[in-house]
């Protein structure tokens, strides 16, 4: 493993009207430091091109992971689509990006808008080698990749947005290149960058896109470790043991809850200051320990996070609640959703007797599912997790 | 004087906002910002009985609803 990790995000709007997208992204990991990711594009809309495009991103995508040619793949593609009645054709667009060690991109491209290499805020040329397959020209590229370069990759749906509305012939690639080297910081998620693009285009087609849209963008990223102590262990004991563990881990270090902030601030011989400064109203104020990245109240604070994980793909990343405020809770969201590549929680299994009131919505079984459901999340979004019990 | 509230996930949920908030107001409505330092500390070990508030290291139990008697009775009083 190196210090690179990939992170991929995408997101489509269907064309006006359909309930189907035509276009598809697929992706595949070959463990953590390998993917391989396609974005087909349909012929048409609706459902036969949903039909082209699943069909190709699947078999590309299954194909090129298990070590078969370039060829191969486009071959078995024209001989398995189904021809279309109306045009005679068969066939989807597509991009195929496939990574290799965090460190090489191999991209293939048929079709689809120009693949868009974005390094320290700027796009850069990469060389094309074009090659004829089937009466198809195809381009491939081999692309040394940096720390926090961005492959942004789009259907033609992107190009076309705001055609005959908002500009006579939509917006070029140049233009998408500005509006990327304008507004993409380097600390912005693959999923952002997508959003961020995909919001613009469907805003220049007036929210009623003339085509299918997607966006995927690949990021290149350094790791980052995020630990989080969360309670104090069942046997009181165990506490140097459970401080010096989570102290001796390399990256950020978060400690949630009362007693736990004092055991920690104790064991680094500081002392905890609060701030009284209630941010969101239903979140305790946050303190500070010297040594510690972020020290929060604990199980309502870790609860409101479980609800920012909970929608984190139903809602904008970049208007989230959590993405603009400066509580807690959104600030432990901002460190686990967005920062961190791998988390680590220590959790305790004390039982706070105060928390067994019937009256008070928290008990002992909450705490522990907590967590549970927040590294499902987190895992979902690709982080790598990992949780330990004292 | 140092007048610290416990903001402890069972005080919050009593309603240590409420106290925290209400006492800064009447700090403020008293003229008293020199006089009273507030404070916040995340748990003070009596949960059950809270939300907790200390006035000078002595322990007193104080809801939204007794925030003004208690500054009354127990602050003003010690000025």
């Amino acid at each position: 493993m190196n210090k690179l990790c990939t992170e991929i995000g995408y997101q489509s709007v269907n064309k006006y009207g359909e309930q189907l997208c035509g276009d598809r992204v697929e992706v595949i990991s070959q463990g953590d430091d390998n993917y391989v990711v396609v974005l087909a594009d349909g012929l048409g809309s609706g459902v036969k091109a949903n039909i082209l495009s699943t069909l190709t991103s699947k078999i590309i995508s299954t194909m090129i992971a298990n070590g078969m040619s370039l060829l191969n793949c486009v071959e078995t593609i024209a001989a398995t689509l189904p021809i279309c009645e109306e045009r005679k054709v068969a066939y989807s667009t597509f991009t195929i990006v496939r990574t290799i060690e965090n460190r090489i991109a191999q991209v293939v491209q048929y079709d689809n808008p120009d693949l868009i290499l974005l390094r320290n805020g700027k796009s850069v040329d990469y060389e094309k080698t074009e090659v004829e397959m089937e009466g198809k020209k195809i381009y491939q590229s081999t692309i040394d990749l940096e720390e926090n370069d961005f492959l942004v990759f789009t259907s033609d749906g992107a190009l076309f947005a705001g055609m005959g509305r908002t500009m006579n012939f939509g917006w070029q690639r140049e233009e998408i290149v500005a509006f990327l080297e304008k507004m993409v910081q380097p600390s912005f998620t693959a999923d952002m960058v997508s959003e961020l693009l995909l919001d613009e285009c469907n805003k220049l087609y007036g929210g009623e896109p003339g085509d299918d849209t997607t966006i995927c963008t690949v990021k290149i990223r350094p790791r980052k470790a995020v630990n989080v102590l969360f309670g104090p262990p069942s046997n009181p004991s165990a506490v140097p043991q459970m401080m010096e563990q989570f102290f001796a881990q390399e990256g950020k270090h978060i400690v949630c809850g009362g007693t736990t902030s004092s055991l920690a601030a104790e064991f680094l011989g500081k002392t905890v200051e609060i701030d009284l400064n209630y941010v969101d109203d239903d979140i305790p104020p946050i303190a500070h320990i010297k040594g510690v990245d972020l020290v929060t109240e604990g199980i309502v604070t870790m609860s409101r996070v479980l609800e920012y994980a909970e929608n984190y793909s139903k809602e904008s990343q970049i208007y989230a609640d959590w993405n603009v405020k400066n509580d807690g809770a959104s600030q432990i969201a901002r460190l686990l959703f967005g920062e961190a590549t791998d988390i680590w929680f220590f959790v305790g299994r004390a039982v706070n007797p105060a928390h067994q009131n019937p009256k008070l919505p928290i008990s002992f079984h909450l705490k522990m599912h907590l967590i549970e459901s927040l590294s499902e999340y987190l895992t979902k979004m690709g982080k790598r997790v990992k949780v330990s019990y004292f | 004087m140092k007048v610290t509230v416990c903001i402890g996930s069972s005080c919050h949920l009593k309603g240590s906002r409420q106290v925290v908030e209400g006492l800064q107001s009447l700090i403020a409505a008293h003229n008293l910002k020199d006089k009273i330092d507030l404070g916040g500390k995340f748990c003070m070990g009596n949960c059950q009985n809270g939300v907790s508030v200390t006035v000078d290291d002595q322990l007193f139990s104080v809801s939204p609803e007794t925030v003004e008697s208690f500054f009354q009775n127990e602050i003003i009083t010690r000025l």
